[in-house]
């Protein structure tokens, strides 16, 4: 964590902000046309397969038509170094207006003095009732020092899938604990084939929240500070280091990527692997040999497993708040087809998505909604709320490194206490 | 030929030799290419170790469906850019390098080494901040300075090391007809450099159309990118389109490789041997 | 009156210097560096200015930082991560330019005889160097990535059981060099086959005049020609190989457990990753400043002889 005693500093790229916005109003005589529509700038991640983009680009297009006073602008923005576009974007003075991001992007780069809060579009929502429609312990998640810093809207989340030909080979019924994972792993581990199909990228790291998540532990105490060691931490790192010693993690998945652990479970390489709720729709011929664990039990009885609230957000450098709110309140109705047309990969927040059609047909997905999202925990557990450093702890890359050393057959306690240490100088704790 | 009248046997073991080594060296440019007639879900269950059911599917979706055709245009916009530039630019400074002596000159040719390794991360976000004042983000024009500053360290050696090899006296007997010394370089020195001018636009241009870090940071809109940039478009956050990427791969080398095979014997004048001097 | 006469005679006697500094050429050299000096500039000076001052505050992407004084440089030098990829940077540059050295250079002498077909195996040997490495270590990473990938099914053909090229640390240093190298020695093939052809054939009829064997004319005659032009090759790789991102980021990302990790990459992680401007300028600089020692003890072994 930077210090926090430094005032949300907006120093540079703020001033430098104001003087492209001056240089644009003095400079530019289209601004002189008050009729034209508010432009504004929409910034997606590319949030499922090639689909999706048509899908939201038509969404987007609907919008333009219903409001010819505003005319929105989609730009899809790649995964690949996409923290370097928005913050490059930010201090050069070029920022959206609004935005979708993963997981903690909105309480960094509002803690930047980045963010506009959306304060009075919650309220509005909340008097409107709107706000009902959210799942519980959504919209709260993205509250931060007071304020509401984004709007939901897609729920990424980790469950486990099992491959159904495996373990019918094996005579295995689908395990409910972590001690029948545990043995399902080690009996499917056989001719070439691994019970567990992991990787050594940011994906990899998500084994690591699961485990802990399902196990009642958490990276953090209340009061946000570092608690790596905790008894149930340990307990659960020491769950999959005991899979490992078994040998049925596979010994690919240090250098696996998610691309590659997801190609090798759907050619069947393993029996289970932990991944996304679009896995099986984009499985291909493997998609009926692929089935969902039902959320694991740990050895006290825990149940959870890692979850991301992914949310819109309004960017302070905006020139048209309220043109803005509008947008945002209609995408948030509207954006059904991104399901039933783009195939996202998220789960919806909305009550009233989570009940379309789609989701009974598509069962793997109902299911995990139904089972799974109710005990999805962040990455800030058991801090209330999320915070920046959290952007940083995932970005800095020590759960990744940490994945990998314990799917090498690392000691432990070893890999544990470099881990520990160097959280610690992250948060500068 | 250091060794003369090798027997035609030796020739054909020779040929031999270097057809294998070809293969072997190639093989993940061979591989890139068969996968590019397989769909994705072949790839991915990756049954056999040769590809079947050979397909063009990924092609046309790639003409049709995608932007591949904006990305090769903007690639070969911002190469062809910075070629000239960087030609133009390392010309002049190779001409004087080779010619002129002075503190000027020396401390011109020591700051090239700092260019030379000066680590580009350091220079984005600066960089970032001052091309946005002048409104070259997403324009190809940042991207064609910054590729001819990247690359004129190298460009000039190699320009210097051409010039080197051109003897002065042609120069001195102009200056005697009364030409200027600029005049001379016009005249004389210049229409002589065709093939070392050549081969520095055949390393600037390979250069800025493989460049990926430079042009991810700079070029972001869709509209603006540039092949490399574009071709990490097909790995979405849950999934990898292989099949066209590895047919948009496939189709990013062949310009390269068609120019390196027609203009293959200016390559042999990329020596840059005498022009790097502290 | 007279300070207007002053004047004048002043910007006389300007006009004239500068019109006779034209005029001998002594301006020539200047005005030849002119375009590249100010590009250098804009791109290089003032970025490394403003990345000099950088290393000192504690900034963030988005946040001036205070000064600090030397705090960034005392946590890099302090810090286990810079020291192993100090040493890694190292072990890469010194295997990489060795390595792809004596494969340009076998392959230069092979070249440089009457072969059939020689225009096109010499570009055909340049193809690695020709595809964008973002395209070609992809291909890399499906040949060695699991049980089933290529190599190991050709470890199996010889009855031994699969290797795991990126989950094994050494192994992944293993994979990066070989693959830095692939990438690399086209480059010196292509220049060293250059050289070669310029060596005066006279040298090699009067050492076979002399009775010495091909491997002595190539110790006495080709090695010896080729000794500036191999130094100089060796400098621009070192350079190369040290500020080298894409190889190691692309196939490994500096995993595993970061034995990977070169300095760029850690500047890269520091910069990105933990959001430290400071910490990631000073990791950039320190680099910047080893890589000049090297080059330095390069040109002075150039300029001995």
């Amino acid at each position: 964590m930077k210090t926090s005693g430094n005032a949300p500093a907006r120093g540079r790229a703020g001033l430098l902000a104001s003087l492209a916005a001056a240089l644009a109003i003095g400079l530019s005589p289209v601004a002189a046309y008050a009729a034209d529509p508010v432009k504004l700038n929409f910034w997606d991640m590319i949030w499922g397969p090639p689909e999706y983009i048509d899908a939201a680009k038509e969404l987007v297009a609907e919008f333009n038509k219903e409001n010819p006073g505003i005319q929105v602008e989609y730009r899809s923005i790649p995964w690949n170094n996409w923290y370097q576009t928005y913050v490059t974007a930010i201090s050069a003075g070029t920022a959206p207006d609004l935005s979708t991001g993963a997981g903690y992007q909105a309480v960094q780069l509002y803690d930047l003095g980045a963010i506009r809060p959306i304060d009075d579009l919650i309220e509005e929502m909340k008097t409107s009732g709107d706000l009902d429609d959210f799942l519980p312990g959504t919209v709260d998640t993205l509250r931060y020092d007071d304020h509401y810093v984004a709007l939901p809207w897609g729920i990424d989340i980790r469950v486990w899938f099992y491959r159904k030909d495996m373990l019918d080979a094996a005579g295995l019924k689908v395990p409910t604990t972590w001690a029948e994972l545990r043995e399902a792993a080690k009996a499917t581990t056989k001719d070439g084939k691994f019970g567990i199909l992991a990787s050594g990228d940011t994906g990899g790291s998500h084994f690591l929240y699961n485990a802990i998540l399902n196990n009642g532990g958490g990276l953090f105490t209340e009061d946000r500070k570092l608690d790596l060691k905790s008894e149930r931490n340990v307990e659960a790192f020491e769950a999959l280091a005991g899979m490992v010693a078994d040998g049925s993690v596979s010994p690919a998945s240090t250098g696996y990527n998610s691309d590659d652990r997801r190609g090798a479970f759907n050619r069947g390489q393993g029996a289970f692997t932990l991944d996304g709720p679009g896995l099986i729709s984009q499985a291909g011929d493997a998609a009926d040999k692929i089935g969902v664990v039902p959320p694991l039990a740990g050895p006290h009885g825990d149940k959870g497993t890692i979850f991301w609230v992914n949310n819109i957000m309004v960017y302070e450098q905006t020139k048209h708040p309220e043109e803005v709110k509008t947008f945002l309140k209609w995408w948030s109705k509207n954006q059904t087809p991104l399901w039933t047309k783009g195939n996202t990969g998220q789960l919806p927040t909305r009550k009233s998505i989570a009940a379309n059609d789609y989701f009974k047909q598509q069962a793997s997905r109902g299911y995990v909604l139904e089972n799974y999202v109710p005990i999805g925990k962040t990455t800030a557990t058991h801090a209330a709320g999320i915070f920046p450093a959290l952007n940083e702890v995932e970005g800095e890359g020590v759960m990744q490194t940490f994945a990998q050393e314990l799917w090498q057959g690392k000691p432990l306690d070893q890999i544990l206490d470099t881990a520990d240490s160097r959280l610690k100088s992250i948060v500068k704790e | 030929m250091a060794y003369p009248n090798p027997t035609p046997a030796q020739r054909w073991t020779r040929f031999g030799i270097l057809s294998v080594i070809v293969l072997v060296v190639n093989l993940p440019i061979i591989l890139m290419v068969m996968n590019s007639f397989q769909t994705t879900d072949q790839l991915m269950q990756r049954s056999s170790l040769l590809p079947h059911d050979l397909t063009t599917a990924n092609y046309s979706y790639l003409s049709e469906r995608t932007n591949f055709w904006r990305y090769l245009w903007n690639s070969v916009v911002a190469s062809t850019g910075s070629t000239i530039t960087s030609a133009a630019a390392a010309a002049l400074a190779g001409y004087a390098l080779s010619r002129f002596r002075g503190r000027f000159v020396t401390t011109y040719s020591r700051t090239l080494f700092i260019v030379q390794m000066f680590p580009i991360i350091l220079a984005l976000i600066p960089l970032f901040i001052l091309f946005r004042t002048l409104g070259l983000i997403n324009s190809p024009l940042s991207v064609i300075i910054l590729y001819t500053v990247v690359h004129l360290p190298f460009a000039t050696w190699m320009a210097r090391s051409f010039f080197d090899t051109i003897p002065r006296e042609l120069e001195e007997a102009a200056l005697v007809d009364g030409c200027s010394r600029f005049g001379a370089f016009l005249r004389i020195v210049l229409p002589l450099s065709g093939p070392g001018l050549a081969a520095i636009a055949i390393f600037s241009f390979l250069f800025s159309y493989n460049e990926f870090f430079v042009a991810n940071v700079f070029l972001r809109d869709e509209n603006a990118m540039t092949l490399p940039v574009g071709i990490t478009m097909f790995m979405q956050q849950y999934s990898t389109d292989w099949g066209s990427l590895m047919a948009a791969a496939t189709l990013t080398v062949v310009p390269t490789f068609i120019l390196f095979l027609g203009i293959q014997k200016y390559i042999t004048y990329g020596a840059v041997s005498g022009g790097v001097k502290g | 009156m007279s300070a207007v006469d002053l004047s004048r005679s002043e910007a006389g006697t300007w006009r004239a210097s500068a019109r006779a500094w034209w005029r001998t050429g002594d301006a020539l050299p200047f005005l030849l560096l002119a375009p590249s000096v100010l590009l250098i500039l804009a791109v290089i000076a003032y970025p490394m200015l403003t990345g000099f001052w950088y290393g000192f505050t504690d900034g963030s992407l988005l946040k001036y930082g205070r000064f600090v004084g030397l705090d960034n440089y005392v946590e890099l030098i302090t810090s286990r991560d810079f020291r192993h990829a100090l040493w890694f940077s190292l072990v890469f540059a010194v295997f990489n330019v060795v390595g792809c050295y004596a494969l340009g250079l076998g392959l230069a002498l092979l070249l440089n005889q009457d072969v059939p077909g020689r225009p096109f195996f010499r570009v055909a040997l340049l193809l690695p160097w020709i595809v964008p490495s973002i395209v070609s270590i992809v291909s890399w990473r499906w040949m060695m990535a699991d049980e089933r990938a290529l190599f190991n099914q050709v470890i199996g053909l010889f009855g031994g059981s699969p290797v795991y090229f990126l989950s094994d640390q050494t192994w992944a240093v293993v994979m990066v060099i070989a693959i830095k190298i692939w990438r690399s020695f086209p480059f010196m093939m292509l220049s060293l086959l250059a050289a070669l052809q310029s060596i005066d054939r006279s040298l090699y009829e009067a050492a076979s005049l002399d009775g010495a064997s091909r491997w002595n004319q190539f110790r006495f005659v080709t090695m010896p020609q080729l000794r500036n032009i191999s130094i100089v090759l060796a400098l621009l790789m070192t350079i190369w190989t040290v500020n080298d991102f894409d190889t190691p980021w692309l196939l490994t990302q500096g995993g595993p457990a970061n034995a990977t990790e070169n300095l760029v990459l850690l500047a890269y992680r520091y910069t990105f990753g933990r959001n430290d401007v400071g910490l990631g300028s000073a990791t950039s600089f320190v680099t910047l400043i080893i890589l000049m020692i090297l080059v330095v003890f390069l040109l002075r072994r150039q300029k001995e002889r």
